[in-house]
């Protein structure tokens, strides 16, 4: 089968065709026939080495396809099935292998791109809004890169359980963007503070959650935007790690908490995986 | 009036027994005739200047009493009201002047002393187990320094709502008292890893959430011993202050939470103070918070409540009664 390979970490150029043969499960696995792959930040983040994984590996954590074999002890899926999943690497290629508790069926009604371009952004504005900070109506939500792949779904869904979206983005076709998704207030932060414009929409009160997939670059500012006892939920760096942070400028700013959350611990479990997939893909279906 | 006042930051030495003038309210304080003040850590922190506090002053933020005065726009007291509070510095004298929406209002079956006794320790402990962390039945809690002034208010709480207590202490006596206030396991550090223990207590599961208030020596295991999506509250430093941490830390320990609330900011407005002093009375009134009044001191002996509290020679409240 084709494959991209990653031989050694480095730039975009460490990705290269390659023939290998189709993987063989293992007993409780199955191996898949990749319809569509999805293409995340943290795939640059294993192919650069920032994060670790041995040497070489197939890029590709989410995507979606058909069942083709299974292992002797599999018992959830069987040949045939459409199955979508995350959190598997291996997925740059025309067979991946998985732990068959990794994959959730994709109901008739999802397309395999919509199923595999949902897997990571959607599963992560999933648990993002309802679980790393449990958003409330009424409540305001910083989103920063509201117009990005997590941004726009984040948006929408917090603006479904009816919070007040204040976005952040780079341009006026971005806002654009945000404000289609549903943001009630949209900052473009190369034009303006967006600490200042916090303040000013929320009337110097700030908000009680931000969302920060940026990290580097928006942290500072963060701890100024929130209200007293506010959650900041880092789930990203595009702009590079945070530098390390003194705990007591949590209490400084205002008893503030603080994540630095991953998907993998909000699909733990089998049950918590299939529920939130299956909570997202009805989110699609019935068009909100 | 007689008073202690710090005319320069040092030791125990430097507070002095002074005669002073009653104090006048402004417009919207009160005068109050203490009964009992509370001595806290704190007040070590503003004696010897590692907090600083324009000089001179009277020590002491935490007292209970009775109105004498009123100034001209007071309407909440009036003389004769029984008050308490935490916060405006002065206690440590026969009588105080205080901005009145800093004092709560204490219910007949308190009694001053207890009232003073549960106003910085009682509201921190409620505050962190009703708030910070929201504590559920059948949830597990690690409380650190589990036998001190917090600690073992903190861990009564958290065993009426039904939360696992896992505590640890420094010896024997102290798992003692740990243990009667409701804790389920005692891990004596100085014998024991807590990091270990807690593994093996919680089956490698990890705690829903630890309250540490001593920083420095507990804070990097704190975060090994959590379950993913668990939260650290780091409420105090006792140990020495945490340095600065990554937090790619937090990700790769299990998406875990931390926060440093300080009590200041959860009775921010009037009504927050108010509920919350009064759910910390009623739990005192209805017998389900037990405060350990056991040093009592005359005024004068300051000096000595401080040693003795440097000197963790003592255990519960220390008060000085006027």
């Amino acid at each position: 089968m084709k494959a991209i390979r990653v031989q050694h970490t480095g730039g975009p150029e460490v990705m290269e065709l390659e023939e290998v043969p189709v993987p063989k499960p293992k007993p409780a696995e199955a191996v898949v026939k990749v319809a569509v792959a999805g293409v995340n930040s943290i795939d640059g983040y294993f192919r650069d080495g920032r994060f670790r994984t041995p040497l070489p590996f197939i890029p590709g954590q989410e995507g979606a396809g058909v069942v083709v074999e299974v292992g002797a002890q599999a018992k959830t899926v069987k040949v045939g099935d459409r199955v979508a999943w995350s959190g598997v690497l291996g997925s740059y290629a025309e067979f991946v292998v998985s732990p068959e508790e990794h994959l959730v069926p994709v109901p008739e009604s999802i397309s395999d791109e919509q199923a595999a371009a949902s897997m990571v952004h959607g599963l992560t504005a999933h648990y993002l809004v309802n679980d790393a900070h449990k958003l409330k109506a009424g409540e305001t939500a910083l989103v920063h890169a509201a117009a990005g792949g997590v941004g726009l779904l984040l948006v929408q869904m917090a603006r479904a359980i009816g919070a007040r979206v204040i976005g952040t983005v780079s341009s006026d076709e971005k806002a654009q963007l945000a404000r289609e998704a549903g943001a009630n207030e949209v900052i473009v932060f190369t034009r303006n503070d967006f600490e200042a414009e916090v303040k000013r929409l929320t009337e110097g009160k700030g908000v009680e959650v931000v969302y920060d997939g940026v990290g580097k670059a928006t942290f500072e500012k963060n701890l100024n935007v929130m209200r007293l006892r506010g959650m900041l939920v880092l789930y990203g760096m595009s702009s590079g790690p945070v530098l390390p942070v003194d705990p007591a400028r949590l209490s400084e700013k205002g008893s503030l908490y603080m994540a630095r959350t991953t998907l993998a611990h909000f699909t733990a479990t089998r049950a918590e995986l299939l529920a939130r997939t299956s909570a997202l893909f009805d989110m699609i279906a019935d068009g909100s | 009036m007689k008073a202690i006042q710090v005319k320069q930051v040092g030791g125990p030495e430097a507070m002095e027994v002074v005669e002073l003038p009653i104090p006048q309210p402004k417009a919207n304080e009160a005068v109050v005739k203490l009964a009992a003040s509370g001595v806290n850590f704190i007040d070590v922190y503003h004696r010897e200047g590692r907090y600083k506090v324009a000089l001179p002053f009277i020590p002491g933020q935490e007292g209970a009493g009775v109105v004498t005065e009123v100034g001209a726009e007071v309407k909440s007291v009036k003389a004769g009201d029984r008050v308490a509070w935490s916060g405006p510095l002065g206690s440590y004298a026969e009588y105080a002047a205080l901005p009145v929406d800093r004092l709560v209002p204490i219910p007949h079956s308190v009694s001053d002393q207890q009232a003073a006794a549960a106003m910085l320790q009682g509201m921190t402990a409620h505050y962190l187990s009703h708030d910070t962390f929201p504590l559920k039945k059948g949830e597990t809690a690690l409380v650190h320094a589990a036998a001190g002034g917090v600690g073992l208010l903190l861990v009564q709480m958290a065993h009426n709502i039904g939360a696992r207590v896992i505590a640890t202490v420094s010896n024997e006596a102290k798992a003692n008292l740990a243990s009667e206030a409701g804790a389920d396991e005692i891990i004596l550090y100085t014998h024991a890893d807590f990091e270990v223990e807690t593994k093996r207590l919680t089956g490698g599961k990890g705690v829903d959430v630890v309250y540490d208030s001593v920083g420095k020596t507990t804070f990097d295991k704190g975060l090994n011993i959590l379950r993913p999506r668990g939260m650290m509250v780091l409420f105090g430093g006792s140990s020495g202050a945490v340095p600065p941490f990554d937090l790619i830390t937090l990700s790769h320990k299990g998406s875990l939470y931390v926060t440093r609330p300080t009590l200041a900011n959860y009775i921010a407005t009037r009504q927050d103070l108010l509920a919350r002093s009064s759910a910390v009375f009623n739990m005192v009134a209805a017998g389900k918070l037990k405060l350990r009044i056991e040093h009592t001191y005359p005024l004068a002996e300051a000096q000595r409540a401080h040693r003795e509290l440097e000197g963790r020679k003592t255990t519960g409240k220390l008060l000085l009664i006027p």
